[in-house]
C-alpha cells in the first residue's frame, strides 16, 4: 500500500532535523518561511512530529508495566500507617547503621584531617592569558577563583553549567572551588560526576585525587582509597599508603 | 552511581523526561504512585482503576512537558501537576455515566468522557492516539528500530551496530519504517473513503 504522496527521504531528514532541533539559524529561517508560505508542507512537517510524538508516547507506554511492578513495592504513603506501624525492625537496623558511621567517623576524624591537612592544597586552576577565547565567563570566573572568590566562581560556573550539565571541566571546577571554600558536602557531588565521565578528561587523575580528598575529609576512608586508587598521582600512591598504614 | 531524582532541581528533571531518561522516568513513576493509589482506593476505586487512570495521567504529562505545556514555577511543581492530572481524570471516571453503572474500566470509558467537547486539541489528540495505535501493531524489526532511534535516543551508529548493518542502511531502513507506520494510519482512512 505505497502511498506516492509521502514525502521523499531527503525532506523526511530535513523535517527530522528540525522538530530535533538540529538546524543552523540560515536553515530555521528558510524552513519556518517555507512552513508559513506552503500549507501543505507545514501539514508535513505536523504530520511527521505526530508520528514521532506517538513512537515515543507507545514507547513509554509499554515501558509502564515495568516501572509498575517497582511502585506498587514502594512503602505506602497514607502517613496515619506510617505513625501508627512504626517498624522496630527498621528502626534497629537504623541506629546500628548510624551507630555504625558514628563509631567510623569518631576513630577516623583525627588521623584523616591530618592528613586532609598536609595533602590538600587547592587547585592552581587554569592559566588566564586572555586570547581570543569565547569563553569570557568562564575565564572570567577563574580569575575570581584564583583570587579566592570561591564562591562568586562557583555561582558563575553554576549558571554555565545550567546549560551544559555534561561539561566535565566545569563540573570539576566548581568541586574543587567548594573544596577550597571548605565545603567537602557541596564539592562531593560535582566530583562524582566528573570522574563518572566516559570521555577523554584531561583532570580525571586530580579529579579522583581531590574526591578521595574530600572523602577523606568527610572521615570515610574506605571511599577516599577507592577515589585515590584511581587516580595516577605521585601524591595519591603517597597517601594511599599511608591510610593503609 | 547515577544521580538519583532527588538530587535534581525541577528544570534538570523537566530535561531528563524530555530525553526519554528511563532511570529518572522510573523512578518518577515509582515515586508517586502510592499517592494516586491512595486517592483512588479511598474514593471507591480498585487498585485496578488506580494504575489506569496514574499511567494515563503519566503518559499527559510526559506530553506535557514535552510540547512544552508544561511550565514548573516552583521546586515541587511537577510532582503537584501529576497529582492533579490523575486526580482530574478519576473525577472524570467518577462522574462518567458508565462508571455509574458499575460498568468496568476501560479505554473506551476515558475516551468518551474526552469527546464531549470538540475542538483543535482533541483532533490532535486523536490523531497522536492513532499514530500510538499504529506503532503497537508496527511489526518487528520495524518497532525496534524507531523505538530505539526516536525514545531510546541511539544513534543511528549504535542502531546499525546492533542490527549488525551499515549505517546508511539503518538511515534507509528508518525512513522506510516510518513510511509503513505512516501507511497504517492512512490505510483505513483510504477504505473508508471507498478509493
Amino acid at each position: 500500500m505505497e502511498d506516492k504522496e509521502y514525502i521523499s527521504k531527503e525532506l523526511f531528514e530535513i523535517i527530522e532535523r528540525y522538530i530535533k532541533g538540529n538546524m543552523t539559524l540560515k536553515e530555521l529561517q528558510d524552513i519556518n518561511q517555507l512552513i508559513e508560505l506552503d500549507a501543505d508542507f507545514k501539514t508535513k512537517v505536523e504530520e511527521v512530529k505526530t508520528f514521532i510524538h506517538g513512537i515515543e508516547a507507545q514507547a513509554l507506554k509499554e515501558k509502564l508495566d515495568d516501572f509498575h511492578e517497582v511502585a506498587i513495592n514502594q512503602p505506602d504513603e497514607t502517613p496515619k500507617n506510617n505513625l501508627r506501624y512504626l517498624n522496630f525492625k527498621r528502626i534497629a537496623v537504623a541506629a546500628a547503621f548510624v551507630i555504625g558511621l558514628g563509631s567510623i567517623w569518631f576513630f577516623s576524624i583525627p588521623q584523616n584531617e591530618k592528613l586532609y591537612a598536609k595533602y590538600y592544597k587547592p587547585d592552581p586552576g587554569l592559566p588566564t592569558t586572555m586570547s581570543s577565547t569565547n569563553n569570557f565567563e568562564f575565564y572570567n570566573a577563574m580569575v575570581k577563583y584564583k583570587h579566592g572568590d570561591y564562591k562568586l566562581a562557583i555561582k558563575t560556573w553554576r549558571e554555565l553549567a545550567n546549560k551544559t550539565p555534561d561539561n566535565d571541566t566545569l563540573n570539576y571546577f566548581i568541586g574543587v572551588a567548594h573544596l577550597a571554600n571548605k565545603n567537602v558536602d557541596s564539592a562531593i557531588p560535582f566530583l562524582e560526576r566528573t570522574v563518572q565521565t566516559k570521555k577523554a578528561f584531561p583532570f580525571i587523575n586530580d579529579a579522583n585525587y581531590y574526591l578521595g580528598l574530600a572523602y577523606l575529609k568527610e572521615g570515610n576512608t574506605e571511599l577516599a582509597k577507592q577515589f585515590l586508587s584511581k587516580s595516577n598521582t605521585d601524591l595519591s600512591k603517597e597517601l594511599i599508603l599511608k591510610l593503609s598504614d | 552511581m547515577r544521580k538519583s531524582i532527588h538530587a535534581l532541581s525541577q528544570t534538570e528533571l523537566i530535561d531528563a523526561l524530555k530525553m526519554n531518561d528511563s532511570y529518572i522516568l522510573k523512578q518518577f513513576y515509582t515515586l508517586h504512585y502510592k499517592k494516586i493509589e491512595a486517592l483512588v482506593l479511598k474514593n471507591s476505586g480498585t487498585i485496578e482503576h488506580a494504575k489506569d487512570v496514574y499511567q494515563d495521567a503519566f503518559v499527559t504529562v510526559w506530553t506535557h512537558v514535552k510540547t512544552d505545556k508544561f511550565v514548573p514555577k516552583n521546586d515541587t511543581a511537577l510532582q503537584g501537576y501529576l497529582y492533579s492530572i490523575a486526580k482530574n481524570k478519576w473525577t472524570d471516571v467518577l462522574r462518567s455515566k458508565s462508571f455509574k453503572n458499575a460498568n468496568k474500566l476501560n479505554e473506551l470509558t476515558l475516551t468518551d468522557v474526552k469527546d464531549s467537547t470538540e475542538d483543535a486539541a482533541q483532533e490532535q489528540d486523536l490523531k497522536l492516539k492513532t499514530a500510538m495505535a499504529a506503532f503497537k501493531n508496527l511489526g518487528q524489526p520495524c518497532k525496534q528500530l524507531l523505538g530505539d532511534y526516536y525514545f531510546e535516543k541511539k544513534s543511528l551508529k549504535q542502531i546499525a551496530q546492533q542490527f549488525n548493518i551499515e549505517e546508511n542502511t539503518a538511515r534507509n531502513k528508518k525512513y522506510r519504517c516510518m513510511e509503513k507506520l505512516r501507511n497504517m494510519v492512512i490505510a483505513p482512512k483510504k477504505q473508508q473513503l471507498g478509493r
